[in-house]
């Protein structure tokens, strides 16, 4: 038998739009536009007022990083 | 169907860049009843460019078809699309979000707001000059939202933005062309700039005014989506922005201040109780 114990994943907190969102530490920001459900192509990004390509979201997310998912819509 | 090629007679076409345009009728996309309604309208309009926003994603993602109608009628027309920056209130901001337009829509033109007061919704001419400079830096083709301020439109030429867009009146409110001194002095100074009247035209009447001052095209969104009937309106303000344009053209007579009589009789037509 095996004794050893799986620790939680160290967790960060981000803020997603707006909001506190744990992550686990290490989380990349294409990861976390994966994990809320969109494809790659369907919105935009940026974090810490910053836009980020789409081409440079392998970077890991740090603590307290301020994300915001841009997606299109009607305009004038 | 093309209507880019209705809107005006094929040799009066206008330029962004290698980009010809027959159509003067730029449209926003927001407010519209319905995503029907809103495609609807964009053919009736002949537009050539259509005008669309970012928002931020908030959770519930979704905007109920617009966006993939506004694609669908841009394939079926050819029209183009204008992204804006709206909402921004610095150059930062503005900068960012362009890139992120450029990104998301996969093209370089962006429609440059920066607004630096809440209640009129007026541009900031000093974070726009910032951020169209920047933009340009960066490739964009700038389509700055300014005011009618002719030293600050110098300054956004000198930037590098390839056309202006001057406020008829605030966004949204209707008025029409409230300062045409402005308007007709940025005309006359800029003679061979391209000028599109951007927000504040509220009925076809205004548009064509705008046509027949000379402005090369204008962009509207609330007169045709907060009409009764959209699709009826956006045909009525392509007709007028031909009319405009037409007239323009044709030449406006010039005005006078006391009647000149148009039928050409040489004194008393009748004699009856005249001087024997």
């Amino acid at each position: 038998m095996n004794d050893t114990v799986s620790l939680p994943a160290e967790t960060i907190e981000i803020r997603l739009d707006g909001q506190p969102r744990p992550v686990a530490a290490g989380t990349t920001l294409a990861a976390l536009v994966a994990s809320l459900g969109h494809a790659p192509a369907a919105v935009s990004t940026a974090v810490n007022g910053d836009f980020v390509p789409r081409g440079l979201r392998e970077r890991p997310l740090a603590a307290g990083d301020v994300v915001l998912l841009f997606q299109p819509i009607v305009g004038g | 169907m093309n209507p880019s090629s209705a809107n005006t007679a094929p040799d009066d076409a206008w330029h962004v860049g290698d980009v010809a345009l027959a159509s003067r009728f730029l449209l926003g996309t927001a407010g519209y009843p319905s995503p029907q309604v809103l495609r609807d309208a964009i053919v009736a309009s002949g537009t050539g460019v259509v005008t669309v926003g970012l928002k931020r994603q908030l959770a519930v993602a979704g905007d109920n078809g617009f966006v993939a109608m506004i694609r669908d009628a841009i394939r079926e027309t050819g029209a183009r699309l204008l992204p804006n920056t709206a909402g921004c209130r610095s150059a930062r901001e503005a900068i960012q979000l362009a890139h992120m337009a450029r990104e998301l829509y996969d093209t370089a033109w962006v429609k440059l707001e920066v607004v630096g007061d809440e209640h009129t919704l007026q541009p900031d001419p000093f974070e726009l000059l910032v951020a169209a400079e920047q933009l340009t830096r960066d490739g964009f083709t700038v389509f700055p939202y300014c005011t009618d301020d002719l030293v600050s439109c110098r300054r956004l030429l000198d930037a590098g933005c390839p056309l202006l867009m001057p406020w008829g009146a605030p966004i949204g409110s209707g008025q029409g062309l409230l300062n045409p001194f402005a308007l007709r002095t940025l005309r006359e100074r800029l003679p061979d700039v391209t000028l599109i009247i951007d927000a504040g035209i509220g009925a076809p009447s205004h548009a064509a005014q705008a046509l027949e001052m000379g402005f090369d095209a204008v962009l509207l969104n609330s007169a045709v989506s907060q009409a009764s009937d959209p699709v009826t309106m956006a045909r009525a303000f392509r007709l007028a922005i031909e009319a405009g344009r037409a007239a323009r053209q044709a030449g406006v007579m010039a005005r006078q201040d006391y009647a000149v009589a148009s039928t050409p009789v040489t004194g008393n037509p009748f004699l009856i109780g005249g001087a024997p």
